[in-house]
């Protein structure tokens, strides 16, 4: 009878899904991914394309706060550089949505690199300083650089096309959320699994030990604030392509505090944390939307109180995650597999 | 017997099928309204407004017999909650009218109202891209926009002090610098000087490099845009301590009861301009029926804001738009007659809360003149109403 969870080598220790439970509900996911949008209307598929914009921005963030342990406030300028970059590519230089994708994440890791230097010098809530620099440096320019940006008007972005087929709507620009979000969290996942993610978390630890153990702290925390991102980038772009339009104000202080959120919520280091963090962080204050709306529809004389409640709740509902369970819902999924690994003796 | 069974539930599935078709065919409002975040001071009186211009509707007979349905969300004034609350309340009730709760939100759905939605729709801005029936005609504002305002401001300056030194004080928004660059070609052409630009932040409080800036530069009128209350107060107060004397002007959101209780006995020291008649403007019917309305059914209630007027006043067009699109061939439920039915509306009484409405490249380009008065920390008008070209 099985009692635990043994490694007999180091391939079944390092496999992306360990367990039989974790392919069973990865599989099971997946079908639920690709059945959704036949199911679900438009204001659904709605939020979920906002969910994967969040979870690969989270998991972005993540790889940058969670497993490097570098904090960053700049989140929100890099996902407005790769969103900015997109629609200008697109619209300016008519280049394919397609192509505009790897090319806002690849301007977002450029600007992520140059606003992660002073992480070499300088750390903690030093170093939430200088990357919230980077949020007011970047806010002044999608603002000012109007003959790029256009200022406060924006740009329109036409839906993007393969072909005839133009992903203008929910349910089509689904797919396209979908691939990136399979591709992120994949990537990511992989990633921490490698040499670059054990540096990482080594760095994390301990800088100082892992530069004695030959990890090049220069070349790690630079790639770690890259990589992040690139992810932004990538979420900005989608985001902007799905919306169709981009102002300066979609990228406000208060964006980087939400995707903060999202990942202490959802569990530092972990990549499926993110996953957790970002669809709670999202789908959360929309159920409580529906919720306040229905009450809101059978007493409307209280319409005054039961409308602003749901933020009170929404509050309430984060603080006592963190209280119960500091280390996030990834720690509640983890007790969860736990209890039937070895169920029904579990002990 | 067989027969006679199916007939009767052909018959049930007939007048069921019917039932929905007719009930689908109500006509139906849908509204975002910011009711919490950091706009709710519009959003609470707007979503009271179109309520009661609703209920008002329907006891009234509601359009041509049918009831008006309204339905409403909470937006926060964020663009991302406000989208997914249309949306929501889209698959829930496909209406035939929307409103939004932002110009963010505005810019974002256009494309989308325009190519899928098609509802008439309107929101809480006055920026110049909801008014242009060219691009999209299912948008519209139910008065000027931001650029018409400062244009009755700087007309009305450039009769009272030919040649006058300006500044623009503006919030580094989109809301504030939105018609920053056309009020600087305006004043061109009046033959006003633009001589100071000052960017605060919505609330800022720490004013005086602003504010020394413009004593140096021997401002002699002010325009605020993009602020509602702060820090308008602050630079007037402050501006008075250093023994300044320029004149305070501003536009829609900032020409409101609370900035003249803010200001206290500055009160005369601000003039804005306003699209709408104040709920103490007692002599007009419409402000009439909306004293007598707000008595009887919410007593505690002692002032209806320049917020409520405006979703008020859209919402009178909402109706009176649903009106006319009945008559025509398809109803309401066809978006092209709403959009007709919309843009026919020629001298239109609203009982004075405006003065009679036509509607001008799918806005109302009008605006009057209002003064603070110290003594009744009330608004008096000091021009007539100005009609844009």
């Amino acid at each position: 009878m099985r009692s635990g969870d043994f490694k007999e080598n180091y391939i079944s220790d390092e496999a992306i899904f360990p367990s039989l439970f974790a392919r069973f509900w990865v599989a099971a996911l997946l079908v639920f991914l690709l059945v959704f949008p036949f199911i679900a209307n438009n204001h659904l598929l709605y939020i979920a394309n906002m969910i994967g914009f969040a979870v690969i921005g989270a998991v972005g963030l993540n790889l940058l706060t969670g497993f490097t342990g570098q904090i960053s406030l700049g989140h929100a300028a890099f996902i407005g550089v790769g969103a900015y970059t997109s629609a200008i590519l697109v619209t300016r230089y008519g280049f394919s949505f397609w192509l505009s994708i790897p090319l806002a994440g690849m301007a977002s890791a450029l600007a992520g690199a140059l606003i992660g230097i002073p992480s070499l010098r300088v750390k903690g809530l030093y170093l939430c300083i200088a990357t919230l620099a980077s949020q007011f440096i970047f806010g002044f320019i999608f603002v000012h650089w109007e003959s790029m940006t256009k200022g406060i008007t924006g740009i329109h972005i036409p839906p993007p096309a393969i072909g005839a087929l133009h992903f203008d709507n929910e349910r089509k620009f689904y797919w396209i959320t979908l691939f990136f979000v399979l591709l992120g969290v994949g990537y990511a996942r992989n990633l921490i699994r490698s040499k670059m993610g054990r540096a990482f978390m080594a760095v994390r630890d301990r800088d100082l030990a892992a530069e004695i153990m030959g990890i090049n702290l220069f070349r790690y925390k630079l790639s770690a604030f890259a990589i992040s991102s690139f992810y932004a980038g990538v979420t900005g772009a989608l985001l902007v392509n799905f919306l169709k339009v981009v102002v300066p104000e979609q990228f406000s202080f208060m964006v980087c505090i939400e995707y903060l959120a999202m990942v202490i919520v959802g569990g530092l280091g972990s990549v499926i944390g993110s996953v957790f963090g970002a669809v709670f962080m999202t789908l959360v204050p929309e159920v409580l939307s529906v919720l306040s709306d229905i009450v809101k529809e059978a007493a409307p004389e209280m319409a005054s109180l039961i409308v602003p409640f749901k933020q009170v709740v929404f509050g309430f509902l984060i603080v006592s995650f963190l209280i119960f369970e500091p280390r996030g819902l990834v720690e509640i999924w983890n007790r969860i597999k736990k209890f039937f690994l070895l169920w029904p003796f579990s002990y | 017997m067989k027969k006679t069974v199916f007939c009767v539930i052909s018959v049930f599935l007939f007048l069921g099928i019917m039932g929905v078709a007719i009930a689908e065919q109500l006509p139906t409002i849908c509204a975002v309204h910011p009711y919490t975040g950091r706009f709710a001071f519009a959003g609470i009186e707007g979503a009271a407004a179109m309520q009661d211009v609703v209920d008002m509707t329907n006891e009234a007979g509601g359009i041509n017999g049918k009831k008006l349905q309204y339905f409403w969300a909470d937006g926060e004034y964020k663009d991302d909650v406000g989208i997914a609350a249309f949306k929501r309340l889209y698959a829930q009730h496909k209406p035939q009218i929307t409103f939004g709760q932002s110009t963010g939100m505005t810019k974002a759905l256009g494309p989308e109202i325009k190519d899928r939605y098609k509802t008439l729709y309107s929101a809480y801005t006055f920026a110049e891209e909801a008014a242009n029936p060219k691009v999209n005609p299912y948008l519209f504002l139910p008065g000027p926009t931001y650029v018409d305002q400062f244009g009755v401001i700087l007309k009305y300056i450039a009769k009272e002090k030919p040649g006058a030194n300006l500044a623009f004080f503006y919030s580094d928004t989109e809301f504030g610098r939105e018609p920053i660059a056309a009020g600087r070609e305006m004043a061109k052409k009046l033959g006003l000087k633009v001589v100071a630009e000052e960017i605060s932040q919505v609330g800022g409080v720490d004013l005086a490099t602003q504010i020394l800036d413009m004593k140096a530069k021997k401002v002699e009128y002010c325009i605020f845009q993009g602020f509602v209350s702060n820090p308008i107060a602050s630079v007037v107060k402050q501006s008075k301590d250093y023994g300044m004397n320029i004149k305070f002007m501003g536009t829609f959101w900032s020409t409101e009861q609370q900035l003249l209780n803010e200001l206290g006995p500055l009160a005369g020291e601000y003039t804005g301009v306003s699209a709408y008649s104040f709920y103490y403007q007692n002599d007009l019917p419409e402000i009439k029926k909306i004293q007598a309305w707000t008595k009887n059914k919410f007593p505690k209630v002692q002032y209806r804001s320049q917020s409520y007027m405006a979703v008020y006043m859209s919402t009178l067009l909402f109706v009176e738009s649903f009106k006319r699109a009945d008559k025509m061939p398809g109803g309401f439920n066809k978006p092209e007659n709403l959009v007709k039915a919309f843009q026919s509306i020629k001298n239109f009484d609203v009982g004075g809360l405006m003065p009679p409405v036509t509607i001008n490249d799918n806005s109302i380009p009008v605006g009057r003149v209002y003064r603070g008065n110290p003594s009744t920390l009330k608004f008096d008008p000091i021009s007539d109403w100005v009609r844009l070209e």
